[in-house]
């Protein structure tokens, strides 16, 4: 006797292929997709839990197996600094937690040490300080590690820069920029306290035992050469030099790799009806980044169509007085765009994938602290 | 930290360090998928505080074992969340010198 | 340790920016144009800042 409410209409016995029966449709929508209505959004909870459709005999859950069977990836544009990609099959924790770790868990090298040699400039030390931490630095992470309280400062864990800039008497006004940083691979050149002891061994502020070009090939700049530091009036001069050790966005935000990185659920626009004529014309007028647009079917008839899903902002525009019953606003729940805009100093493929390591770490981290 | 009761090894409330909604809501997901699972879910005492306690329940196994599975289970997703996105930028990248090698191509035309 | 500082101190002049060596008991007046106000020098020892 079937079970109330199954809709086993193929008998197991008869398909054994066919062991998963399908959810009526209301239900599969509302598993599948957040519905955006002109007041809020419904639906929003996502149903996968492992019972969520077991007295209709549907299994919902998603194993590992069935998410690497169906976890797609779609790359829509990638350059130096910045890409966007869609993740398809994921779910929005997992999506979630990527985002958080590329905003302040992916490391980055900045600038934490400032030596003020000479600043006769109108900017006040520790505002000219904290400027020079928020240049971005063109200086692979990974080469170099972090760098503890009782650390010395070495050829691994620092890189020194140097700003020497003076605006002569007579001359007019000039701009600092970040470009006249000088990067120094052999280390400190400012002597601590006590002048030479033994022989000609000079104590610098960093104990660099070979050179920082071996390590790096390049040459660890600053990412833009153009952002402006300081503005020197005539007779004013700025002497400092700069450490820039790593560190993650959770300490201070200068260690953040990305601009940004957000993402947003596929949407999805459906016209319920068949909008003609005027009605057409007034709901492409309504959307502010054209997602419907008018087909002519022949005999002067116009029907709206929707061309542009994707760059449906959901204002709700069209959802909004009368037309709230012709069009369906709706969020794919496993489907995300995600955009990633890199500071420069890795690659913003290379920062997804450093962020999909650093959780993974998080588990063994867990994992072993369990055991 | 597991805080659970001597006797009954199935459920139980897991305090983890130096932890936030990265891990915890991710770990929560993959754990509600497991059909040993009968309860899961997150908490942060107070955000001021790394810390954040996880409650598992089970249908007989052990809570602990539970949630390392579902954490080996994340892992393995991430793994291939990784490897499937380095495939996709090397075949966009291959698509794209393509592109150009046919551009060329009807310019030479 | 000096009590008398015999180091001669530079200060800047407030009005024409040029330096004047000074030693205690002087008088407090710029040697070419003869303002008042003298201005200290900027320290020469290093200051570190955290960039944050």
């Amino acid at each position: 006797m079937p079970k109330k409410g199954t809709k086993s209409t193929k008998g197991t016995d008869d398909e054994p292929q066919q062991q998963q029966n399908k959810l009526p449709d209301h239900l599969e929508l509302q598993r599948t997709r957040v519905i955006c209505k002109a007041g809020a959004p419904t639906h929003t909870e996502g149903f996968q839990y492992s019972g969520a459709y077991a007295a209709m005999g549907v299994d919902t859950s998603v194993s590992v197996d069935k998410f690497c069977m169906n976890f797609k990836v779609e790359v829509k544009r990638l350059t130096e600094d910045d890409m966007e990609f869609d993740m398809i099959g994921v779910d929005a924790s997992i999506a979630n937690a990527f985002r958080r770790i590329l905003i302040a868990e992916v490391p980055t090298m900045a600038i934490e040490k400032v030596f003020m040699v000479d600043n006769t400039s109108v900017i006040a030390d520790e505002v000219l300080s904290h400027r020079l931490g928020l240049i971005p630095l063109d200086a692979d992470p990974r080469l170099f590690d972090y760098m503890s309280e009782n650390d010395v400062p070495n050829e691994r864990n620092t890189i020194v820069y140097k700003l020497h800039v003076s605006c002569q008497k007579g001359s007019p006004r000039l701009t600092v920029k970040s470009g006249q940083l000088e990067w120094l691979p052999e280390g400190s050149q400012l002597n601590m306290a006590a002048p030479a002891q033994s022989g000609n061994k000079q104590k610098t502020y960093t104990s660099f035992s070979q050179s920082q070009k071996d390590i790096s090939k390049e040459s660890l700049g600053v990412k833009f050469k153009d952002i402006t530091i300081a503005r020197l009036g005539p007779g004013q001069a700025i002497e400092l030099e700069a450490h820039a050790v790593k560190g993650i966005g959770k300490v201070h935000a200068k260690w953040s790799p990305v601009a940004t990185a957000w993402y947003k659920m596929l949407p999805e626009v459906v016209l319920l009806k068949e909008i003609k004529d005027d009605d057409a014309e007034k709901l492409v007028k309504k959307c502010p980044v054209n997602v419907f647009d008018i087909e002519d079917l022949g005999n002067g008839e116009k029907r709206a169509v929707v061309t542009k899903p994707r760059s449906c902002t959901l204002c709700r525009e069209c959802v909004m007085g009368p037309s709230e019953e012709q069009v369906r606003l709706t969020r794919v729940r496993d489907h995300f765009i995600f955009t990633i805009e890199s500071t420069g100093a890795l690659p913003p493929e290379v920062l997804f994938t450093e962020a999909v390591k650093i959780l993974e770490e998080k588990c063994e981290r867990v994992i072993s602290e369990l055991s | 930290m597991e805080h659970g009761s001597v006797t009954d090894s199935t459920a139980s409330s897991f305090s983890i360090m130096e932890e936030d909604h990265t891990l915890a809501n991710s770990v929560r997901f993959v754990l509600n998928q497991d059909p040993r699972v009968a309860f899961c879910g997150y908490s942060i005492p107070h955000p001021a505080d790394n810390k954040v306690n996880i409650r598992v329940q089970t249908t007989g196994d052990s809570a602990k074992d539970v949630l390392k599975d579902s954490l080996q289970d994340l892992m393995v997703m991430c793994q291939h969340v990784r490897g499937t996105f380095d495939t996709a930028v090397s075949d966009f990248r291959q698509n794209k010198t393509a592109e150009g090698m046919d551009i060329d191509l009807n310019k030479k035309k | 340790m000096d009590s008398q500082q015999p180091e001669p101190v530079s200060y800047l002049c407030g009005d024409c920016g040029a330096e004047n060596t000074l030693k205690p008991g002087d008088v407090i007046q710029c040697r070419e144009c003869g303002y008042r106000i003298l201005y200290k020098k900027r320290t020469r020892r290093i200051v570190q800042y955290e960039a944050r």
